[in-house]
């Protein structure tokens, strides 16, 4: 079973489904650290960006290009209205954190709610066919999906790494995560930071949730439970971390596909728990990213 | 630590209290006129797409019933509540329908409300009809529960007997989801194969949120099966098959009623070309009713239903109804649970319109011919037909 | 009648539920979403046990109780030991691995559920003597809550959640408080658990999900987070609603998805309008 051919497959085609992942994690993330907030409201996000690049795309039948930037555009809003009427209304109320916990996941239940009385709840992709073109390359199988997803991955990254490190917003941004109000003191608007984070947010989350929707389908109820694996993800690379975050739900796709050569496979899921507990309470702080690889926290 | 207690607060509290004790008074003084009977389906969630079409269905059902003058002279009345396929709520809406709607008989779906739902069943007396889920465990939940929909076992039976048999294939690889559906139509189709005769090469499971099947994919290539079943679901099933045949496992596959749906071959392309699928009900060619409930759905909503065979099983269920009810009126029985039961045991067959013929046997199972269909240049055509 | 009966349970039920977490999450400050794990786990505990051993089942519901308290303290000492944030964290990764685990079980039913659990009361009286039990039992927790945290050990409590630094250096052991507030607030909603198995007879890994968490918690806000009828308040309107919105008689097409948003929104005026909940006070800035 550790054929080498076999094991590329998997660390190939688990590399290339992480993408999607990937980006919700580092979405979470980033809110969580600029922001402070455990923002399951993402899920809320990334139903309405689904829904409305599937009307676009599938109903109007627009080009995928437009649908995607309507999706995106539709996310942006949703999150930055988030922001502006719900967290930030709580954060200058000084509302226990909780308060902030049970609004985030019941704006993300209202917006499951909604979808399905809009949608439905019949599963839906943005692609009328899921098949796309193979390569074989070293008797690995390459799809097309594959490559776009990579490509689009990296570039969403990078974008993100570099408007991070060398915009202004960006090095505001890091200022406001250490803290928040020292960072007014010296006239930086942590507001303003929150309000590009939770964009920042949005934009990865339309990415991620368009090559989703490409691949697999989606049903209103659906982000609920993929916000979970982000969730998790952003824990294991500990808190803080974006590059942490995106390794993480990497390590978590691979770990997860080929965990099947291993283990009996109705014990895949749990897989993914354990690790989690086993690194709850012997690494706190979350997996160390050597500091070569990454920013500092 | 005081607190003012706002007057409004107190009322609110003390409306909600009225209300919830109030519904012991709202039970509707019994309209002698209709007949009842409840109907407990998943109206949202996950399985809503499913559970509102086998409602309408039963809608329209009733409406026919009521037109032709009902049953000896009374109407039919169908009430419905919503179960979300989850179990908790399911408890909840059944308890409604007996005890404030107080029907002598209810109809309801999705294994894990049918077995949370048979201890009430028992316990009232009231007459439980299982239609359209398929663990082979609802034969054995109580004298109350019976089922009018075959159970898992006969058509994941005829499938696997199809491979065995006709295809005369001997390595079979059996896929499912990772839930109870998945988990005892693999033991059926397992069971089955090796008692034909066959060999199981890879017995494989995936979980209903998976995105990335290569690993498990993987394990089965190695295991070079002549033949794959899947046993999964809607939503998982076309990614399965797209994945399968991008990885290069070119095998035939089977699987069961709930791949029996367009979308699937759609998205699943050239894929799901040979895919061999069941059906518990009757096609146009097998029962002049058919076409022009086909016709119907095309009418009113532009479009076939979702799961077509479930919904004929679930129009001919207010017909099942009226004919115990029209048992328990030819005898002047009153309406009541046990006398339901003596009535379903009495009448044992039952002609529906959309499904045929029903004999409900004494283990409290059913069992209805299997067509297998297969897919032919994108479109479904019949394959074959087991009894 | 019974349909009053099944509705008061489920009052009772929730009361326990909602009062215990407020023990935790209101006066401890603990935030954890793992609560309805601990009645599912004294639940499955009570029910295998009373199958597979026909231990007679109040002995059974016990013995689930002490499981789901021991659990509690495996899940709060470790994490507890990092900071308070963790056991949020470690409560989801408890919450989530649990359903998992549960669904790949076959003697505890697996994903298809537990069926054929014995009834704590059979007999024409069963339903009036359950009612009896969980609202008798829901008064008590009620009491429990209220006597443990007003008075000498609730100012305790208080001071520890107010300033723990300072509460620590004057001698007194936060952490012992915060694992004992958590095994109590576990405990009885394992108590409250282990009954609903002998009662509903039936048990699935699907009832006990986040949804779950989310509405206990619901509850406890909408009531009034620290206050001591609050819970009661919450766990009575948030219970009451949904029933009463299925006697509304709404074409079945939107029924459901329109009363999920009637809920749900419902939370959100509350969390604007009134954040401290129906019977909080004011929020002191």
């Amino acid at each position: 079973m550790f054929d080498a051919q076999v094991l590329l497959q998997i660390g190939w085609t688990s590399v290339a489904t992480s993408t999607y992942y990937v980006l919700f994690a580092v979405a979470f993330a980033l809110t969580l650290k600029v922001a402070r907030v455990w923002n399951f409201a993402q899920a809320g996000v990334m139903g309405l960006a689904f829904y409305a690049m599937y009307v676009a795309m599938l109903r109007w039948e627009w080009p995928h290009w437009f649908g995607f930037l309507f999706g995106l555009a539709v996310a942006v809003a949703a999150s930055v209205a988030s922001e502006a009427w719900g967290y930030g209304v709580l954060r200058r109320r000084r509302s226990h954190g909780l308060l902030m916990f049970i609004f985030a996941i019941v704006v993300a239940e209202f917006v499951a709610y909604f979808l399905s009385l809009v949608f439905g709840t019949e599963p839906q992709s943005l692609q009328k066919s899921l098949v796309s073109d193979v390569y074989m390359v070293g008797g690995i199988v390459i799809t097309l999906w594959d490559l776009k997803a990579l490509a689009i991955t990296a570039i969403a990254c990078a974008g993100l790494w570099a408007f991070l490190r060398y915009s202004r917003q960006g090095q505001f941004m890091h200022a406001v995560a250490d803290n928040g109000e020292l960072a007014e003191l010296y006239g930086i608007s942590a507001n303003r930071a929150y309000v590009v984070a939770m964009a920042l947010a949005a934009c990865l989350v339309s990415v991620g949730i368009y090559l989703y929707g490409t691949r697999a389908s989606m049903i209103p109820t659906g982000p609920l439970e993929i916000i979970l694996l982000a969730v998790i993800a952003t824990i294991l690379g500990g808190i803080g971390s974006l590059v942490g975050a995106g390794i993480a739900a990497v390590f978590l796709s691979l770990l997860q596909s080929s965990s099947i050569l291993v283990i009996p496979s109705q014990w895949q899921s749990s897989l993914t728990y354990l690790v989690l507990f086993v690194v709850i309470l012997f690494f706190p702080t979350g997996l160390r990213v050597p500091g070569w690889l990454g920013k500092k926290r | 630590m005081t607190h003012t207690v706002s007057r409004r607060s107190w009322m609110r509290a003390a409306a909600a209290v009225a209300v919830a004790a109030s519904f012991g008074v709202a039970g509707n003084a019994g309209a002698q006129q209709t007949l009842k009977f409840g109907l407990a389906m998943p109206l949202t969630g996950s399985q809503s797409a499913f559970g509102k079409d086998q409602v309408k269905a039963a809608e329209w059902a009733v409406e026919d019933i009521n037109a032709k003058g009902g049953v000896n002279g009374k109407k039919l009345e169908m009430i419905v509540m919503d179960t979300q396929a989850d179990p908790t709520i399911g408890i909840s809406a059944v308890n409604k329908l007996i005890n404030v709607d107080k029907v002598p008989v209810f109809v309801t779906a999705w294994s894990a409300v049918v077995k949370a739902v048979a201890v009430i069943a028992n316990r009232e007396k009231v007459l439980e009809l299982s239609i359209g889920a398929a663990a082979p465990e609802i034969a054995t939940l109580g004298d109350y529960v019976y089922t009018a929909f075959p159970l898992a076992d006969v058509d994941v039976t005829a499938v696997a007997n199809y491979a065995a048999k006709e295809l005369k294939h001997k390595r079979v690889a059996v896929l499912y989801v990772n839930n109870d559906t998945g988990i005892e139509a693999a033991k059926v189709y397992r069971a089955t194969f090796e008692k034909a005769g066959g060999q199981i090469v890879a017995y494989e499971t995936y979980d209903p949120k998976a995105t990335d099947f290569t690993g498990m994919l993987l394990k089965v290539k190695t295991s070079n099966p002549e033949f794959i079943h899947l046993h999964g679901l809607v939503s998982d099933m076309p990614i399965v098959i797209a994945q399968m045949r991008q990885l290069g496992i070119t095998a035939r596959v089977s699987s069961y009623s709930g791949a029996y749906n367009p979308q699937l071959v759609e998205k699943a392309g050239k894929g799901a070309e040979g895919l061999i699928v069941t059906s518990l009900a009757p096609n146009a060619q097998q029962n002049p009713n058919v076409g022009p409930y086909i016709e119907r759905w095309k009418k009113a909503e532009n479009r076939t239903p979702n799961g077509l065979p479930y919904t004929q099983y679930l129009y001919d269920a207010p017909y099942l109804v009226a004919a115990l009810y029209g048992y328990l009126e030819k005898n002047k029985m009153p309406a009541t649970g046990e006398n339901m039961r003596k009535a379903i045991n009495t009448v044992k067959t039952f002609d529906l319109p959309t499904t045929g013929k029903l004999t409900v046997n004494e283990n409290h199972t059913v069992r209805k011919p299997v067509n297998l269909l297969t897919v032919k240049d994108g479109q479904f055509v019949p394959l074959a037909t087991v009894d | 009648m019974e349909y009053v009966y099944s509705v008061l349970i489920l009052i009772g039920i929730n009361i326990i539920m909602a009062s215990s977490f407020n023990l935790i999450i209101g006066f401890g400050g603990l935030i954890s979403i793992a609560h309805p794990i601990f009645f599912a786990l004294a639940g499955y505990c009570s029910a295998i046990v009373a199958m597979k051993s026909g231990v007679p089942i109040p002995l059974a519901i016990v013995l689930g109780t002490l499981f789901s308290t021991a659990l509690s303290v495996a899940l709060s000492l470790p994490s507890l030991r990092v900071s308070g944030d963790y056991l949020l964290i470690a409560s989801i990764g408890f919450q989530l691995g649990f359903v998992e685990v549960i669904k790949n079980i076959e003697f505890a039913g697996a994903a298809s559920g537990l069926t054929g659990i014995p009834p704590l009361f059979t007999g024409p009286l069963r339903s009036p003597a359950f009612v009896v039990t969980i609202l008798a039992l829901a008064a008590l927790v009620v009491w429990l809550v209220h006597r443990m945290t007003h008075g000498n050990y609730g100012r305790a409590i208080q001071a520890m959640r107010d300033d723990e630094e300072c509460f620590s250096s004057l001698g007194r052991n936060a952490m012992a408080i915060k694992c004992a507030i958590f095994a109590v607030g576990s405990g009885l909603a394992g108590l409250a658990g282990a009954l609903y198995a002998h009662y509903s007879q039936f048990l699935s890994p699907e009832q006990f999900g986040i949804i779950q968490s989310g509405l206990i918690l619901t509850m406890v806000v909408v009531g009034g987070m620290g206050t001591t009828a609050g819970p009661v308040v919450g766990a009575l309107l948030l219970t009451a609603l949904p029933q009463a919105i299925t006697f509304v008689n709404l074409p079945t097409s939107i029924m459901a998805p329109l009363q999920g948003m009637i809920y749900t929104g419902l939370v959100l005026i509350f969390l604007y309008v009134k954040p401290s909940g129906l019977m909080g006070k004011r929020a002191r800035e």
